[in-house]
């Protein structure tokens, strides 16, 4: 008898299999899911914020048409965010000490090719009280070729800062999502997604606002668009996903950023994904360089004196920059349901990164590490 | 199709079962329709009226048939002939008479896959010559039934066609399906095993199926393409694999094979088994 496989012959007759990316499909399997995270992030003038996290993952079918899933994380926070700009608190080593916990409970349910989701979630620190909600609708075509997706959320918090005078101020936020997704062959597959999100309330960071100069406007319109393509190859055994992503707010802070990722499977369950991130972004209107008032000096910017209830923010996050993110993740899955991963990523932010090399002068270069591992099992 | 045949599936509800189940039955039928050799108006016929004339074109579906079918024939060394059905036309089983070689040989001469001209999309058969899709054809609707209950949502149940069992998935309670495999030599009915199954497909070819007995002989209907005789290597071959018209045709290929051969054979192709050879044997993987 000749060898070669009758079953790959088979599989070659259409309609064997059901369509790869069957996408509004109740799971069939209960999973449990523990990662640990730890992020550091730095620069030349020391050592910013360490977070380390733990967080545990539960999706869970109850029945044949609902499926219930809880997530439960906890953050220790410690470390010091810069007065203004990059300057970090006294060399005595004050900073930070923080830690929150959080929790989140989705319900969906499924009607044939339309799932509805009910998420609520809650979290909490010293100084930061936050509650959400949201609801998101599903519904795949029947060859589940296309599925659309929409949704909405909200959220209230609540800032009651530890240092400084006592007060509390709340902030909220409205969002939704609208997107479509299509299998555009057997290998391929893209998606488009808009975001849309209102914040209004209380958006200074309270202690910038304390020892340095930060107040923001009390509302901020953000949009996003992303666009994404995944194609699987076959004889490669190896998936390339590409994203990129348009975000737009009205503090006219405008960001690209594109993501392009490897997954290569290899022997013995194991999946090798190398992937990089590039972010380019103009800063908020109403962000300072390092340049301070002649008379006040730092951190105040110039004129401050005339307009002192103006907006202003020293916040890196809202200067222009670009950032790098290379990565590299690996995961092992073993028969039984069980698997492992393990995942490194560095960040790294310049001002000369950004797309044109016009960043915002005068900051420090920006860098963070992240390292998870995982271990999930599947029942 | 003249068997027994079962949708079995866990549902939401009745009406979804009902509409699932009906969408399942109307793909067997058209299967069924479209490759029935006993309807003047399916492809078969049309393919089979065409014999001696110019070559016709097929459609997508058939040509992938006919290329699976040829990667059959090449890949069983011959066992395994979409053209073999004209033999019929000398073993009568209802007459129980054993032809004579003669008759065997004039009809060989109109059996053989190589002798095929088949460029998809257009096929040719030499004057004479049949096709008949009734060796996968089962099988392949069974899957083609299962995947679109899957793509309808179902993940529990099974589509079981006369015996060529594919499966959806297992019990909503996660336990295996427990397939019955009829005895070779028993009643109708009866059972010799039961293979536990939770994904996958399960597919027996036997020679209980018709077959008469004549001077303390037994001729099947199991008949080797090449010889035009029956072979009596094995009562029966079940395999387990991961779709139904790949088990069903390891179990035609081996139920031709002599039996050392044919377990190599299996083993070869990765698949679960159990076999009862000619003596009453079982043997297992």
């Amino acid at each position: 008898m000749k060898t070669g496989s009758i079953l790959a012959a088979a599989m070659a007759l259409p309609g064997m299999l059901p369509s790869a990316h069957a996408q509004v499909t109740v799971p069939n399997a209960t999973l449990i899911q523990f990662k640990y995270l730890y992020y550091r992030d730095y620069q030349d003038s020391g050592n910013r914020i360490t977070v380390k996290s733990p967080a545990l993952y539960l999706l869970a079918p109850i029945s044949e048409s609902w499926v219930f899933e809880i997530g439960a994380v906890y953050d220790s926070i410690t470390g010091a965010s810069p007065y203004y700009h990059t300057v970090l608190s006294g060399a005595s080593g004050e900073g930070v000490e923080d830690k929150r916990a959080a929790g989140d409970i989705t319900v969906t349910k499924y009607f044939g090719r339309t799932a509805i989701s009910a998420r609520a979630a809650y979290s909490t620190e010293d100084d930061y009280k936050s509650v959400a909600g949201g609801l998101t609708l599903r519904h795949a075509t029947p060859d589940q070729n296309t599925t659309f997706t929409l949704g909405g959320g909200y959220s209230s918090d609540q800032i009651s800062p530890a240092d400084g005078p006592a007060f509390t101020r709340t902030k909220t936020t409205v969002d939704g999502i609208v997107g479509i997704s299509q299998v555009l062959s057997k290998n391929d597959t893209a998606q488009v997604n808009l975001y849309y999100a209102q914040q209004r309330g209380y958006l200074t960071d309270p202690y910038k606002a304390l020892y340095g100069v930060d107040q923001r406007p009390d509302k901020r319109d953000q949009m996003a668009a992303l666009i994404r393509w995944n194609h699987y190859f076959e004889g490669l055994k190896a998936s390339l996903r590409t994203s990129y992503r348009f975000y737009h707010d009205d503090w006219e802070i405008n960001a690209h950023t594109g993501t392009v990722e490897w997954a290569q499977e290899l022997p013995y369950g194991f999946t090798l994904t190398p992937s990089v991130r590039y972010t380019s972004q103009s800063a908020a209107f109403f962000y300072y360089d390092p340049v301070y008032d002649a008379a006040l000096g730092p951190p105040f910017p110039p004129g401050y004196v005339n307009n002192p209830n103006g907006f202003y923010t020293s916040d890196q996050r809202l200067s222009a920059f670009g950032g790098i993110t290379p990565g590299i993740k690996v995961a092992k899955s073993f028969v039984g349901g069980w698997s492992v991963d393990a995942k490194a990523e560095y960040y790294e932010q310049r001002a000369d990164w950004r797309v044109g090399g016009d960043g915002s002068p005068g900051l420090q270069d920006f860098k963070a590490q992240l390292y998870q591992v995982g271990v999930s099992k599947k029942f | 199709m003249a068997s027994h045949c079962q949708v079995r599936v866990y549902a939401p509800d009745e009406s979804v079962a009902r509409e699932w189940s009906d969408a399942a039955i109307a793909e067997v039928r058209r299967i069924e329709s479209k490759y029935s050799r006993y309807r003047d108006d399916s492809v078969t016929a049309a393919i089979n009226r065409a014999a001696g004339g110019a070559a016709i074109p097929v459609d997508a579906e058939t040509a992938a048939l006919l290329d699976f079918a040829s990667a059959l024939h090449a890949q069983s060394e011959g066992l395994f002939d979409l053209t073999s059905g004209v033999l019929r036309g000398a073993w009568d089983f209802k007459a129980q008479r054993v032809p004579s070689q003669e008759a065997i040989g004039k009809l060989l001469t109109h059996v053989g896959w190589s002798k095929v001209t088949w460029l998809a999309p257009t096929l040719r058969l030499d004057a004479g010559m049949e096709i008949d899709f009734g060796g996968i054809g089962k099988e392949y609707a069974a899957d083609r039934a299962a995947t679109l209950l899957m793509d309808l949502g179902a993940r529990h149940g099974l589509v079981n066609l006369g015996g060529d069992v594919r499966i959806i998935g297992p019990h909503a309670d996660g336990n295996a399906w427990k397939i019955a495999v009829q005895d070779p030599r028993g009643n109708p009915g009866a059972t010799i095993a039961h293979l536990e199954v939770s994904h996958g497909a399960m597919a027996t070819s036997g020679d209980y199926e018709r077959y008469f007995e004549s001077n303390g002989r037994r001729y099947s209907h199991l008949l080797d393409p090449r010889t035009g005789w029956p072979v009596e290597f094995w009562r029966s071959v079940s395999v387990v694999a991961p779709i139904a018209i790949a088990a069903g045709a390891c179990a035609t290929v081996a139920m031709l094979t002599p039996v050392d051969r044919a377990l190599k054979f299996l083993d070869a192709q990765g698949v679960r088994y159990l076999a009862v050879d000619a003596v009453g044997h079982q043997h297992s993987k």
